[in-house]
């Protein structure tokens, strides 16, 4: 059997044991989701709320931006609170405070320490108490909480209106007046809060431990870090030294095995690709992304400037038309769509690249996807505006509104679109790989890896099709991080890897075989982690113990081939300086390197220092977390759009002289500038609130109190130099491929002599 | 943000006069010496974190003093000449195609940069002129 061969069987082999594991941990958080009660009901017979208040509550929520203002349970935004940690404080405090007042103080903070102990001892059975009955589908609460549940009610309904008191809070949090006008769903809002601080606070039937697992920290009902964080925390920094150690013993095993010398090409093997009718057609979608682009880096400015300024920029009131939770949504979808758009690109410019045919009507069907997608990107992002402007009906908003789930967020009907987009896609790019993917051709085996990588992308985005508008949040999460785990962070990976190392073989600097078994084992080595790797975000989400054990080991094991991506690094750099016509290349293999740099950095460094529960417990949805976001989203697939795209318009344009001041401003512009976002803002301000949540509680450190801080505002300032070189970066990109079309310098293709003489007299 | 009002506002203030000072030496440099130090690297770098610390500075006082250009006048002009200074600058050091051009383009953008300074002095449009009303 070949060493390809045994590859491909283990692959398979492990994709389906670590599917299997998956689907069956989708079952027990199925079983074991925090329930969601037919009735709320007081010591007294009082009807507190009704499943009916919490699921209307939800879908108000969901309207009005989800996860996209404030988060639940740890996941979404980050200058509004955390509504849940932010209930179940408030809830306490609520109740403490009427104890103190009943016996003659003023409240809490004025009784002394020995009260306070006494109070909290009795809160704590108050609220970790499990008073769920399921025959009944009640939960019963003490008269103190009813009345507790009241007074936050109200504070909630005041903060979602348009009360002129709570002015300074919605400034603070970034919410434009009026979020919610209609007082009923207000209340229904405050429903749906209330269920997601209940789970967070209370034990399950049996246990020690919340059904959130302890989370948020709240020390005053001792929520603290239940003890398998400690423990998975550790065996996962273990399993991660374990992984180090078998892949550094392969890598000296295989050293100096796996690249014998060849002989590389004289002249550039890709110099006599014809440009098809249906390649040159995907030129507009490389317009179209970097346009997206732009008008993310401009969404992300407006996100950032609303921590200062709540509700207006630069003195023009913007959030009457354009909120915080639209300015996030449109943010970090887009960053997703130009993404996905530059590997559409990519696919449909390749596949007759490859394989030298230009199926029937090819050229069409390019174009068709491209207003397809026009329509997509434009028709969602309507109906987003309408639903957090509250005037498209919340029986239309899961349809055609806003979901209200981070990187989720379109309304069904514009996702289905999409996965038919995408399913167009993966058969415009399949019919014309078809020749190159029939027994007998060169290269099958890695051009059929691009392929499965790309129908993995083109169909994973099912995933988004799993949840229904009542789902329960636990499972709504669970098929969520399908969609952004293993559709980005896995699926993309495998493209990633796979289209640079295919690239490099159709430049003829690596032979096929030694490519294939390279990203077949780099394939193997991602998915061995990535696939279970995908619960690390479902800790906290109303999950068993065993999600926070699977998701701590292997998503460990997610940064061993991270920590040796200098390897690949090195490895492209050198084949960069192979032959003298590589220099053509320059751009796309710098944007590939810094693939890899911010690989190491972004996904594996400030990945993993979230990534073990006992570190997530406090640093979710605080500042460390859109470290790893920017760092890894922009950094790793942002960047490798962007060579992708560098290494189309090469091959689009091949006769003109590139502007390469301007990619060297761009490339370093973004690298800088992405660094500088970082290091003066998100690490130092994500450390700050951890200190904060470890010492005070989780809602201390997302609370208004400590982020309107002035060091805070001045920490949020800092990111202005480095978004404004980032975003010179993304000009200078922009009048390049401009420059392209509108200012072309003709130099002419070298001829295959001049280019061999060239390499010749390199080599001499 | 007042609380670090008067450590911005002297931040502002410093780079304005350093940018200005880079700008002027620079040009002496290019003009009257025929120097190649000017345009090098370590040189152009200074002066692009000197512009960008004066700009977040700048950003930073309008939030905190809650006056914006368009809203009020004299920043409005500020920011218009400031366009016109940079592509001055960008001429008077570089992209003029003769010496005595870009000798030109640099002593108007030298002007425009004082004149700059007298508006945001006046807090008045008219700048330097308000002493002749």
């Amino acid at each position: 059997m070949t060493n390809t061969k045994k590859l491909w069987i283990s692959l398979a082999i492990l994709l389906v044991a670590s599917f299997s594991v998956l689907l069956l941990m989708g079952r027990e958080i199925y079983q074991k989701a925090p329930p969601m009660p037919e009735q709320v009901v007081s010591t007294a017979g009082e009807t507190i709320y009704t499943r009916a208040d919490m699921e209307l509550g939800r879908r108000v929520w969901q309207s009005m931006g989800g996860m996209q203002l404030g988060s639940i349970w740890g996941h979404g935004g980050y200058v509004a609170p955390d509504w849940s940690a932010d209930w179940l404080h408030r809830e306490i405090m609520a109740v403490l405070n009427a104890w103190a007042a009943e016996e003659g103080a003023e409240n809490y903070a004025a009784l002394s320490p020995e009260r306070q102990a006494a109070l909290k001892g009795r809160l704590e059975g108050l609220f970790r108490t499990n008073t769920y009955d399921p025959a009944t589908g009640t939960i019963t609460l003490a008269e103190e909480r009813a009345r507790a549940i009241e007074k936050v009610s109200g504070h909630y309904e005041q903060l979602f209106g348009n009360d002129p008191a709570f002015e300074p809070l919605r400034e603070a949090y970034a919410m434009k007046d009026d979020t919610v006008p209609d007082a009923e769903h207000r209340k229904a809002l405050g429903a749906f809060f209330w269920w997601t601080a209940w789970a967070a606070g209370t034990e399950r039937p049996g246990d020690t431990i919340t059904y959130t697992n302890n989370w948020p920290s709240e020390p005053l009902i001792e929520n603290r870090p239940p003890a398998s964080s400690f423990v998975w925390s550790a065996f996962s920094v273990l399993f991660l030294l374990a992984g180090i150690g078998l892949l550094g013993w392969h890598y000296a095993v295989s050293h100096g095995r796996e690249e014998e010398p060849h002989d590389l090409p004289p002249f550039d093997p890709m110099r006599g690709t014809v440009v098809t009718p249906s390649m040159s057609a995907t030129a507009k979608y490389f317009w179209v992304l970097l346009a997206l682009f732009l008008v993310q880096i401009l969404l992300g400015a407006i996100t950032a400037h609303y921590q200062v300024e709540g509700q207006v920029q630069y003195g023009f009131e913007l959030a009457n038309v354009l909120p915080y939770s639209l300015s996030r949504t449109w943010h970090t979808q887009l960053a997703v769509l130009w993404i996905a758009t530059a590997w559409l690109g990519t696919g449909l410019y390749i596949a007759p690249a490859i394989s030298g045919y230009e199926p029937p009507y090819q050229r069409l069907g390019v174009n068709f996807l491209w207003i397809c997608l026009i329509i997509i990107v434009v028709g969602s992002f309507a109906g987003q505006w309408f639903a957090v402007m509250q005037t498209l009906g919340l029986e239309n908003n899961f349809w055609f509104g806003h979901q209200g789930w981070e990187y989720a967020d379109m309304g069904r009907f514009w996702q289905i679109f999409l996965f038919i987009g995408l399913v167009l896609w993966l058969v415009l790019v399949g019919r014309a790989l078809w020749p190159a993917l029939r027994p007998g051709a060169p290269g099958r085996s890695i051009t059929g890896l691009l392929f499965l990588s790309t129908v993995a992308i083109g169909l994973f985005f099912g995933a988004a099709l799993a949840w229904g508008e009542n789902t329960h949040i636990s499972m709504v999460e669970y098929w969520r991080w399908w969609l952004v785990h293993l559709w980005v962070e896995g699926f993309f990976e495998v493209f990633a890897t796979a289209v640079i190392a295919f690239l490099f073989t159709r430049l003829g600097l690596l032979k096929l075989q030694t490519a294939t078994v390279a990203v077949l084992f780099a394939t193997i080595i991602f998915m061995a982690g990535g696939v279970l790797g995908t619960l690390h975000h479902l800790y906290f989400a109303g999950t068993p113990t065993v999600v926070l054990a699977l998701g701590a080991s292997f998503s460990a094991l997610e940064v061993v081939p991270l920590a040796y991506i200098g390897f690949e690094a090195y490895h492209t750099f050198r084949l960069s300086k192979a032959t003298p016509w590589m220099e053509r290349y320059r751009w796309p293999i710098m944007f590939f390197l810094a693939v890899s740099f911010w690989n190491l950095v972004g996904a594996g460094l400030f990945g993993f220092l979230i990534n073990p529960p006992l570190s997530l417990y406090y640093m979710q949805g605080l500042n460390l977390t859109p470290l790893h976001g920017h760092t890894a989203l922009f950094g790793v697939y942002g960047m490798l759009g962007i060579g992708l795209v560098l290494f189309c318009l090469r091959g689009l344009k091949p006769e003109l002289a590139w502007n390469e001041g301007l990619l060297k401003v761009s490339f370093w512009s973004f690298n800088v500038g992405l660094a500088m976002m970082a290091l003066f803002t998100l690490l130092p301000l994500g450390t700050m609130q951890l200190i904060e949540a470890i010492n005070n509680g989780y809602w201390s450190a997302r609370s208004a109190e400590f982020m309107q801080q002035p060091i805070v505002d001045l920490l949020v300032w800092m990111r202005v130099p480095g978004d404004t070189i980032f975003s010179i970066g993304a000009l200078a990109l922009v009048v390049f491929v401009i420059g392209l079309w509108v200012r072309p310098r003709y130099q002419g293709v070298p001829t295959e002599e001049e280019e061999r003489a060239a390499t010749t007299k390199a080599r001499a | 943000m007042i609380e670090f009002y008067f450590e911005i506002r002297a931040v502002h203030i410093g780079s304005v006069i350093l940018s200005g000072l880079i700008f002027f030496l620079r040009g002496v440099g290019l003009h009257a010496f025929k120097a190649s130090w000017p345009m090098a690297a370590p040189v152009r770098f200074t002066s692009y974190t000197v512009d960008t610390v004066l700009l977040t500075s700048a950003m930073m006082l309008t939030v905190i003093l809650q006056q914006y250009p368009l809203a009020d006048h004299w920043l409005t002009v500020k920011v218009a000449l400031l366009i016109i200074y940079i592509v001055l600058g960008a001429y008077g050091l570089k992209y003029a195609k003769t010496p005595r051009a870009r000798l030109g383009f640099w002593l108007a953008a030298l002007a425009l940069y004082l004149y700059i300074v007298s508006v945001a002095r006046a807090h008045d449009p008219l700048g330097v002129f308000t002493l002749l009303l």
